[in-house]
């Protein structure tokens, strides 16, 4: 589903990603750990067709991101690090309106079935999002996800600031996602969300990916300490 | 998408409290002039009735009399507000709304609304007018300032983006929730304006056509504006940047380009002052034949010219008054010195011109106003048009007088008398402004330059997209 093959952006003499191989298969989760500058977000925004690629090229349901953006943009959803909504509109409402923008029509019932498969409570399928907190925010990103019917879905420390139970949350529809077939690419600075939730785990540094892990055939502290030891933390950890 | 980024974006506009207080304002404003213009357009008019009915009885009833003591006594064209002039009373405050007409003399239009009021006259009206060509530009602004920063600055686009939207769908969809609001209020206003108009008695040519080519400019005007305020939106990272050049740009197009267009004009065309036009008049006039005046040169080849046509030795043997054949020519010369006069300042009015339609591409404000006030009958070409009615009517009266007096009484017989009801033979003065269809002509210069302003703005607007 999402496939990358040596995907490299450079800004001027600075590496950015570099060479950059990846391939996340239906129903699997993969999660991008590393600091900031790591290329995590870089790749997303590959992904998302947002940036030109310097060289090599990203794929979704195997069509070119580049060569196809609006083709693949019908099967993925995005949910950034702080997922933004429509203030003055309610939960419904912003999910119509970026349902609408993907081509799709559901009925106002469909919507708050996303909005009940997303967790988010049914009092607040009317009201405005400009009270929701963050957590809610995702919920209502997942809704779209749910209300596209996406193939894949890009995150962008999407758990970044919530509180351990928003947290978990987000992790279990994570999980009812994956089921439906959903592939995931994750980018995280949360080590044990991904743990929880990945079925794989890679580690970024310096624009390249230094080590992948399938996340069931390593322990938290064994992840902790491959991150550590990758981002040059070795006299911390020994 | 189009659709949808309309409605969603209607819904975020009227749940703003910021539009909903400016709409408000805006709408009671309309409210307020449309009321104070009604009443001023029904107390002038029927001062202009009573004005008319009382001079023509004055005319009409002045008894026996010689026909060049009345030319003397003269009588007045009276200048109608005309029905549009409810929603752009152009220049009228300053044009003066009566003419008194008289022999030997060709008098500027007077008594205008201005000259009535205090200094305080200079602070302007609350005219719909003001309304339409300043606030409802600002309204748009304000409604649209940050239509498409809001989408960078709340975190939106990333999630637009991700979601394969078609920017310029939902430009499109932006464009229609800010100028369909726009669109209401202007067309409640004209229709308003409509109804009001047809119900009261007018003096004017009051037609729905000229209503809506009016609504029409003034469409066309909005829809400028609405795509500047979206391209700055588009441009911009900032609200408060978009804010600030989306103002900058009402000052320079609304404030700052007319008054510039102004002094521009003045400078490169001046008028005469009033002193230097009165001098050269009369001296054109002095140069000429004073029908007053019976021993000048010109009386006297004049006197030597006709008596040899007609082969008399006296003008005692004329077959008329030599003197009221010698007031006409008087007059005639007279009227020549006029219309030479009046064409020069004409001709800088027409140059004048040109120079506000050159600047017109600098602001849609100027076409605009120019096309408002036509249609309306409010600009300075109509009351140039009435003012030369009025002095066309002046001459014919003095000929119809002079010609009654020369046929009706002999040589040197100043004292006789035209009879009672002879005055109500005088045809009223009528005046009938230009047709909507000539105005449009007459405007095609601006409505074109409002036409491209419409398309460059539009294409600019679509092609901001690319950079969205």
């Amino acid at each position: 589903m999402i496939t990358t093959n040596d995907l490299t952006k450079k800004y001027g003499g600075h590496i950015a990603l570099d060479n950059l191989n990846l391939n996340v298969k239906e129903g699997e989760i993969y999660c991008l750990l590393g600091a900031n500058g790591a290329g995590k977000t870089t790749t997303i925004n590959l992904l998302l067709g947002f940036i030109e690629p310097t060289s090599g090229s990203a794929f979704i349901n195997q069509l070119n991101v580049h060569e196809n953006p609006k083709a693949t943009k019908q099967f993925l959803a995005y949910i950034p690090e702080n997922l933004m909504l429509y203030p003055s509109l309610t939960a419904v409402e912003n999910l119509d309106y970026f349902s609408g923008i993907a081509g799709k029509k559901p009925t106002t019932t469909a919507l708050k079935g996303f909005l009940e498969d997303a967790g988010l409570q049914p009092e607040a399928y009317d009201k405005r999002t400009s009270t929701f907190s963050k957590g809610m925010r995702q919920k209502v990103g997942i809704a779209i996800a749910l209300a596209k019917d996406a193939k894949v879905l890009l995150l962008d420390e999407p758990t970044s600031g919530l509180d351990p139970k928003a947290s978990n949350e987000f992790g279990n529809l994570l999980q009812k996602l994956r089921k439906k077939g959903v592939a995931t690419l994750m980018a995280t600075h949360d080590l044990f969300r991904a743990k929880e939730v990945a079925t794989h785990i890679g580690i970024m540094k310096g624009g390249q990916l230094k080590q992948q892990f399938m996340a069931d055939d390593i322990s938290l502290s064994q992840l902790e300490k491959a991150y550590l030891n990758t981002m040059d933390y070795k006299e911390t950890v020994s | 998408m189009i659709g949808k980024t309309f409605i969603k974006e209607t819904k975020e506009l009227f749940r703003e409290g910021r539009v909903r207080i400016s709409l408000f304002i805006v709408l009671a404003l309309l409210g307020v002039a449309v009321w104070i213009s009604t009443r001023q357009y029904e107390a002038v008019n029927d001062q202009y009735a009573a004005a008319k009915t009382t001079e023509r009885s004055v005319w009409d009833g002045q008894g026996e009399k010689n026909p060049h003591s009345a030319a003397h006594y003269g009588t007045y064209a009276f200048k109608p507000k005309y029905p549009l002039s409810l929603v752009d009373q152009g220049v009228d405050k300053y044009a003066g709304t009566s003419i008194f007409l008289e022999a030997h003399n060709r008098n500027d239009a007077q008594f205008s609304a201005a000259a009535d009021q205090t200094g305080l006259a200079r602070f302007g009206d609350l005219t719909p007018d003001f309304i339409l060509l300043f606030i409802i530009p600002l309204l748009i602004i304000l409604l649209g300032y940050n239509s498409l920063t809001k989408e960078r600055e709340m975190g939106t686009l990333a999630l637009l983006k991700s979601q394969g939207i078609s920017f310029w769908k939902m430009i499109l969809g932006k464009w229609t929730a800010l100028f369909l609001p726009i669109l209401v209020i202007t067309v409640t206003l004209f229709l308003i304006a409509g109804v009001v108009l047809s119900r009261i008695e007018d003096f004017g040519v009051f037609n729905w056509d000229a209503l809506l080519a009016m609504c029409l400019i003034y469409i066309m005007y909005y829809a400028v504006f609405t795509n500047l305020v979206l391209i700055v939106s588009a441009l911009t990272r900032k609200s408060g940047v978009s804010l600030v050049i989306a103002l900058s740009m009402w000052i320079a197009a609304c404030l700052a380009a007319p008054k510039m267009a102004t002094n521009v004009a003045n400078n490169q065309h001046p008028y005469p002052t009033a002193q230097e036009f009165a001098a050269s008049i009369l001296e054109d006039k002095e140069n000429g034949l004073d029908g007053h005046n019976p021993w000048s040169e010109e009386s006297k080849k004049l006197e030597q010219d006709v008596l040899a046509k007609y082969g008399v030795d006296s003008l005692h043997q004329l077959p008329f008054n030599f003197d009221g054949y010698r007031m006409q020519k008087g007059e005639e010369h007279a009227a020549e010195v006029y219309f030479k006069h009046y064409k020069l300042l004409k001709d800088q009015y027409e140059r004048q011109s040109e120079v506000y339609q050159g600047l017109a591409v600098l602001s849609p404000y100027l076409p605009t106003r120019f096309m408002s006030m036509a249609v309306a009958h409010t600009d300075y070409g109509t009351h140039w048009d009435f003012s030369d009615a009025a002095e066309k009517y002046r001459i014919a009266t003095q000929k119809f007088l002079n010609e009654h007096f020369a046929e009706n009484s002999g040589y040197g017989e100043w004292g006789w008398q035209a009879d009672a009801d002879f005055w109500q033979q005088l045809p009223a003065f009528e005046y009938e402004p230009t047709s909507l269809k000539s105005t449009i002509r007459e405007q095609k210069a601006n409505l074109s330059i409002l036409g491209i302003w419409l398309l460059l703005s539009f294409s600019g607007l679509l092609l901001t997209v690319k950079r969205f």
